[in-house]
């Protein structure tokens, strides 16, 4: 279990981390879902001790990571977001150093690292030196690295950058039976797609700080089944709102002279109706795009702007 | 325990996968040793030789015979002798021409024969080091000699300076016949203290005042093995003070910083690994010249602990420089920055023995230095038991202060996103 509650990070004047709280349960995978600089990974530095907080409490397996360092440390799996692996070392030698780290020795470290060689795929390339390695086995490694010990609490940072798509599938069911069989996962992920399929749980962040929180469901609810409309072309700001706001069951989520985003239920039949409207408040509706209901969409509704970028 | 252990191991296989790195710290100062024995000569080459310039002012029998001494067929290898006038000689002593002027004043063949006192004079050339220390201990050789050949035949010597007796121009057949017998019985006796002693400075116990000034050996390879081990030792050091940095590269000191163990037994084991890797190194070094130049192999073990310990030491130095810098490349420079003057400063290059006097006399506080000097005196076995355990003592201080300081330094450089 990872507790973190008002959680702040300074760096000189700038602040990564702006207050952030969630709890992630044993057994389940907890997502923070964000684009690159939203804080995703100062997070898991200060939950991992790497990083001392500025402000606020983290509390690892109920070990406080700053009064309890070792303690919550030693209850901590990590797959760090860039591979951290020794590159003149085998897969075997590495993932038996990194066994070892966590205090397992002999015949039950032999047993782990060979389960795990086998889990990432890594078998018939144990002995051969990292360096060689493509950018995707080094990741499958550079995870069973952090998995070798069994850990409780697993922290894993956007984990399935640069690994080809099969064995991404595979990576993702592997956390799946992780949680399955009770750790506490802690997924931090810019790909929406990984966040729907895996995390029973999810927090958006956004400019360090949670811009929504819940289950999938819970979070789709926020979005009230509405379609996200993007329209691209000319718009006369005043005129075009006034005429909008009139109309029933739509949101104005984002409005500028160039796009303008709007949140409808059941978008396509209504769409005649917008271009009506808008067309007779002077605008020119050049380009159209309609999103089904989807944390995508919900995180364009929350900030008004694409996560990818 | 375990883990600083593993760690140590790891890093060790690590370095024996880059033979390259490791030829590299290793191969410098081999190269350098190579081409430095071929210019002074190992154990049957060419010895470095002393030049002496002799003014004999005296031009007596006993003077000739000092000379001739000085160019003898067992002090020859080492010193060459030229006459000169006292002015010539003065004036290329001062150029840097030759080791020494000897200055042997008009009366020294008198005075030896009756025991007068009488100072020869020796103007050293001062950029120049060991040598001249050859030339005055052999002449104090010569002087003791004198001093024993009074106490044999002191009667016989006055004899022969008061002249022959009752006014006579030559001395007796029989005189002559009988002082030479006893000569050559004595000579015999004495060439145990006048011709071995000559070239043997290693068993002269060093002035206690200069204490710093190495026992001399005229044994060039006994000067460049420690100069030459002290170099390698120097480049593993600040190739090892990089480690920190290139774990950073890899990533890999992240999860080292949020492994349970943490901080102080990563840096324990960091120094383990260099320790175990300057033994190494060392171990072989040392059996090479040991063999090589015939030394005591009973000091080995601890000069052998003594290179260890100072390696991880100078390492320990190293790594807390480096992890001062931004970035690896300006670690890198850094390293490089404190290598190069520590290793000409300190004796680990030029040995100290070939220094002119003022830099020879800077050796001794750079860290390098100072541990090569008590290599040396642990090699001759030189060293008392109390100094070398105070020495050894102040070794592992001074690295456990700056590896302290290093685990501290570590969290605040590295603790980042
Ligand atoms: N050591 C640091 N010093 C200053 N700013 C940093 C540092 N590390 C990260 N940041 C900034 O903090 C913000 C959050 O970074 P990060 O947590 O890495 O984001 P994410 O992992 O979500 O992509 C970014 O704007 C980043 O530039
Ligand atoms: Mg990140």
């Amino acid at each position: 279990m990872i507790q973190v509650e008002g959680l702040r990070k300074q760096y000189g004047d700038f602040q990564a981390v702006k207050g952030i709280s969630f709890t992630a349960e044993p057994g389940a995978i907890f997502g923070l879902l964000g684009p690159n600089g939203a804080g995703k990974s100062t997070t898991i530095g200060c939950i991992s001790g790497l990083l001392e907080p500025s402000a606020g409490r983290v509390t690892v397996m109920g070990h406080d990571v700053v009064g309890d360092g070792p303690a919550s440390r030693r209850e901590l799996g990590i797959v760090p977001q860039e591979i951290a692996v020794y590159e003149d070392l085998s897969a075997r030698e590495n993932l038996a150093y990194w066994g070892a780290a966590y205090g397992l020795r002999g015949a039950a470290l032999r047993a782990r690292v060979d389960a795990i060689l086998e889990q990432v795929g890594l078998s018939d390339r144990a002995k051969g030196a990292v360096k060689k390695f493509s950018g995707g086995m080094k990741r499958r490694l550079n995870f069973g690295c952090g998995i070798v010990h069994e850990p409780r609490v697993l922290l894993l940072d956007e984990p399935t950058v640069g690994v080809d798509p099969q064995s991404r599938v595979h990576l993702l069911d592997h956390v799946r039976a992780l949680a399955a069989s009770g750790a506490c996962v802690l997924y931090t992920t810019h790909y929406l797609e990984e966040a729907e399929v895996l995390c029973d749980r999810l927090a958006i962040v956004d400019e360090g700080v949670i811009i929504a929180m819940g289950t999938l469901a819970e979070l789709r609810a926020q979005l009230g089944e509405k379609d996200l409309l993007r329209l691209g072309g000319r718009f006369d700001g005043e005129a075009a709102l006034g005429a909008l706001a009139a109309l029933p069951g739509l949101e104005i989520v984002q409005a500028d002279a160039e796009t303008l985003t709007l949140a409808v239920a059941g978008a396509t039949g209504r769409l005649p109706e917008i271009f009506r409207v808008l067309e007779g408040a002077g605008c020119e509706v050049r380009e159209t795009t309609l999103r089904q209901p989807s944390l995508e969409s919900l995180f364009i509704k929350l900030t008004g702007k694409e996560l990818r970028e | 325990m375990g883990f600083i252990w593993i760690t140590a191991l790891k890093d060790l296989r690590r370095f024996w996968r880059q033979p390259l790195t490791l030829a590299v710290w290793v191969g410098i100062p081999l190269m350098v040793g190579v081409l430095m024995i071929s210019l002074f000569g190992g154990r049957e080459g060419p010895r470095p030789q002393a030049y002496v310039l002799v003014a004999d002012e005296d031009d007596s029998f006993l003077s000739g015979a000092l000379v001739g001494m000085l160019s003898q067929e067992a002090a020859g290898d080492y010193v060459r002798a030229e006459r000169v006038t006292r002015e010539v000689g003065r004036a290329r002593i001062e150029k840097g021409d030759g080791t020494a002027l000897l200055i042997i004043p008009a009366g020294f063949g008198e005075a030896v024969l009756r025991e007068d006192s009488c100072t020869l004079r020796l103007i050293t050339n001062p950029s120049q080091v060991i040598l001249p220390r050859i030339v005055e201990e052999g002449l104090s050789i010569v002087a003791d000699g004198s001093f024993y050949a009074h106490r044999l035949v002191g009667e016989d010597l006055r004899r022969f300076a008061d002249g022959p007796p009752g006014g006579a121009n030559v001395f007796a057949d029989s005189t002559v016949a009988e002082f030479s017998v006893r000569v050559n019985r004595l000579s015999d006796r004495l060439a145990h203290y006048l011709n071995p002693p000559l070239i043997t400075m290693e068993d002269a116990p060093p002035p206690e005042e200069d204490a710093e000034t190495e026992s001399v050996t005229t044994n060039a390879g006994m000067i460049f093995l420690p100069t030459l081990l002290f170099m390698a030792l120097l480049f593993m050091a600040q190739g090892l003070g990089n480690e920190y940095w290139e774990e950073d590269r890899l990533n890999t000191l992240r999860r080292v910083l949020v492994s349970p163990r943490g901080v102080p037994a990563f840096v324990g084991a960091k120094l383990l690994a260099a320790f175990a890797l300057m033994l190494c190194v060392s171990l072989i070094a040392l059996a090479a010249g040991y063999a090589y130049l015939r030394l005591d192999w009973s000091t080995l073990p601890p000069v052998l602990l003594w290179a260890g310990c100072a390696g991880t030491a100078l390492t320990t130095l190293f790594t807390l420089l480096q992890l001062f810098a931004a970035s690896q490349r300006a670690a890198h420079i850094l390293g490089m920055s404190l290598l190069f003057p520590l290793m000409f400063l300190g004796g680990s290059f030029f040995p100290v023995e070939v220094m002119p006097d003022w830099m020879a006399a800077v050796t001794r506080w750079t860290p390098n230095g100072w541990a090569l000097m008590w290599f040396k005196r642990i090699m001759l076995a030189e060293a008392g038991p109390g100094p070398l355990a105070a020495a050894f003592a102040a070794l592992l201080a001074g690295t456990l202060v700056l590896a302290i300081i290093c685990g501290w330094r570590l969290r605040r450089r590295f603790a980042r996103g």
